[in-house]
């Protein structure tokens, strides 16, 4: 590890062994059996690499189960990796749970004491921060009443304020501020500012995305136990969204469920579907590709006054684009029985990512006969990277003394 | 490193989760440290009234109530760490799988609570022995001096056992309810209620089998007979604790790195 990295982990997996509530599991057998751990159990974290240089400030992203709490685990030196190698430099204080050590009973003053120990501070340490941490944590009047008449808010302080006054080099911290109020919140982040002025490390795993891209220059996301994406915080938390979205789009593809359904009923829309360039139903295309858009409908009673539209928005709301049939200069003569109207684009030059389609048919002053959001969503993938929503066809150019180095060339 | 080398290691902390112990027990009643006083008391002289008016006790073993009462004593320390240990990675679960703490702390004030809880009875002891010296029922003499180094090779001998026990009972939900078990039998197999003398001859090696045989035939030879404890039971009570600690080490480091995960 060089000299200027805090934190270093080389490829480090995490694999949870159940011995007792393994079928069959004996004391025998645990004793005796050296394999892997492979068989039955539970891969936390796999093949994860990662550096922290000594002062920067590391975002943890993730989904709950993503591996994020062991990892800091790992870091913390509370259990082992199964496989790979982890280093911290410096006097390491983590808060995983604040008040983890508080024995409910005992008074403030008492915990403080032994969590200052369980921290690695000695008692001559402990003693000549005491005050500090009793201010910080606001107290002082309580300091001889058990912990167990503290107010939740009360425990959570001066269990922050124990671990922030240890002075670690590396401090891991656990969606801890989720816990406190707003002011303890303010106060907590004021703190990390202060270890980050003095050059400390701090690893910082959060829900918190708006947090994390505000306050780290860094994050790394992990899912499913796997490192997913390392850089700068604002553009990890991106993809992290991106593909929240994403889960979620396809979350409802696969529930069938659908958005808002609002109109008079004159008309109604009883199926709406993605087709791809072979005329079958798709939830997902390649960009470039060919799809229509097609709908089945049916008019309660004969309609002279029709409009059919479409609209492709992101999940997130934006428009992508949108056009109907009185948009286009079709003028409506008669609509009766049932009918299947299909928009086709020759090349659906989206941007990978999820889409969503509204459809509906409504009159031409825009009464709605039968409106529904969010009707189908759909998937564009696409083997070319690119920011944004637009996918278009392709290609670089260069003349003159530009020149590219081996692997795939820049340009298709 | 040796686990009990880790414990010592973090001595302060050690002794801080003694006292949180021993101060959360008695927290909260009117008398607090009094109550370590009153329980040996009133056992004492539930013995003294049981052992002189219904049964008759051998002769060398008279005052019966005063030999009880040293093994009794002894044995409420060997019994209960043990008992705290089965218990004590699920009662610190939190602790463990949030902190950075060392595991071995935990058995390791376990013992040194219920030692402290002995230490704190010891002058009702030492009260009941002069009162019957000053009847001259008894007649202490120096031997007893040996007794702190069989309450330490004794001490030894249980951290051993409570780090296997400890560690094991994390994962195996049996352990609680063996130990409970074993020890039960065990105070019938260790010369708590009886004299070693009393066990017949060619049953002795077996009862000797029994880790703790031999450190209570040494706590009656120092507090009730005040005879020198023979050369032959000092090298069996330091080749118990030496086993019981390396023995105790091997299954806690085996189990170790495991004990944050599941308890």
């Amino acid at each position: 590890m060089s000299a200027a990295n805090a934190v270093s982990v080389r490829d480090v997996a995490k694999v949870y062994r159940r011995y007792g509530r393994r079928p069959h599991g004996t004391l025998k057998s645990a004793f005796l059996s050296r394999s892997s751990g492979a068989e039955g159990g539970v891969t936390a974290l796999d093949g994860v690499s990662f550096e922290v240089p000594a002062g920067e400030t590391l975002g943890v992203i993730g989904a709950n189960g993503s591996g994020k709490s062991t990892l800091l685990k790992l870091l913390a030196g509370i259990v082992r990796p199964t496989r790979g190698t982890v280093e911290v430099r410096g006097r390491l204080a983590a808060l995983l749970e604040l008040g983890a050590g508080f024995h409910p009973e005992l008074s403030g003053r008492e915990n403080v004491e032994i969590t200052g120990l369980l921290l690695g501070l000695t008692k001559k340490e402990i003693a000549a921060r005491f005050e500090k941490i009793v201010r910080f944590a606001g107290v002082e009047e309580f300091l001889d009443a058990p912990v167990k008449t503290y107010s939740s808010g009360m425990a959570v302080r001066l269990g922050f304020a124990i671990a922030a006054h240890s002075d670690p080099d590396v401090l891991l911290v656990d969606e801890v501020l989720a816990v406190g109020d707003e002011a303890f919140s303010h106060r907590a982040l004021e703190k990390f500012s202060e270890f980050e002025r003095a050059g400390r490390t701090l690893v910082f795993v959060s829900h918190d995305l708006a947090l994390v891209a505000e306050r780290c220059r860094r994050a790394i996301w992990l899912d499913g136990g796997r490192l997913r994406a390392d850089g700068p915080a604002t553009e990890t938390v991106h993809r992290y969204r991106e593909r929240v979205a994403a889960d979620e789009g396809r979350r409802r593809l696969d529930d069938g469920r659908a958005g808002s359904r609002i109109g008079s009923g004159e008309a109604t829309i009883e199926s709406v579907r993605l087709l791809d360039a072979s005329g079958k139903a798709a939830g997902g295309l390649r960009a470039g590709e060919p799809a229509s858009l097609e709908m089945t409908v049916r008019a309660a009673a004969p309609l002279s006054d029709f409009v059919f539209g479409f609209r492709i928005s992101t999940v997130a709301g934006v428009m992508v684009f949108g056009t109907n049939t009185a948009l286009e200069g079709l003028r409506p003569e008669r609509f009766e029985g049932e009918g299947r109207v299909t928009l086709a684009i020759p090349a659906l030059d989206l941007a990978t990512g999820v889409y969503s389609v509204d459809a509906a048919v409504h009159a031409k002053n825009g009464a709605p006969y039968d409106a529904r959001a969010d009707v189908l969503r759909f998937e564009v993938s696409s083997d070319r990277a690119g920011a944004g929503l637009w996918g278009p066809p392709r290609r670089w150019e260069f003349t003159g003394g530009i020149h590219w180095g081996a692997g795939p060339p820049p340009a298709k | 490193m040796h686990p009990l080398r880790r414990a010592l290691s973090q001595r302060p902390l050690v002794l801080a989760l003694t006292r949180r112990e021993l101060s959360a027990r008695y927290r909260g009643g009117a008398l607090g440290f009094l109550w370590s006083l009153v329980n040996p008391l009133l056992l004492l002289l539930v013995y003294a009234t049981v052992f002189r008016l219904v049964f008759t006790p051998r002769a060398d073993v008279r005052p019966y109530a005063l030999f009880l009462f040293s093994g009794v004593l002894v044995w409420g320390f060997v019994s209960a760490a043990l008992h705290d240990a089965v218990e004590t990675f699920r009662a610190n679960g939190p602790l463990l799988r949030k902190t950075t703490v060392a595991p071995e702390v935990f058995p390791a004030a376990c013992v040194g609570a219920r030692l402290a809880h002995l230490l704190l009875a010891l002058p009702v002891l030492a009260g009941a022995i002069g009162w019957a010296a000053v009847r001259g029922s008894v007649r202490p003499g120096p031997a007893m001096l040996a007794f702190p180094l069989v309450l330490v090779l004794l001490a030894l001998t249980v951290f051993g056992l409570a780090l296997a026990v400890s560690a094991l009972a994390v994962h195996f939900g049996d352990v609680r309810d063996i130990v409970a078990n074993l020890l039960t039998l065990a105070f019938f197999l260790t010369p708590v209620l009886y004299p070693m003398s009393s066990v017949p001859e060619r049953f002795r090696p077996w009862l000797r089998a029994n880790p703790f045989a031999t450190f209570f035939s040494g706590v009656h030879d120092t507090l009730f007979f005040f005879r020198p404890i023979p050369a032959n039971d000092w090298a069996w009570m330091g080749g118990t604790a030496a086993v019981c600690l390396v023995a105790g080490a091997a299954i806690f480091e085996r189990l170790r790195d495991t004990l944050a995960e599941e308890a």
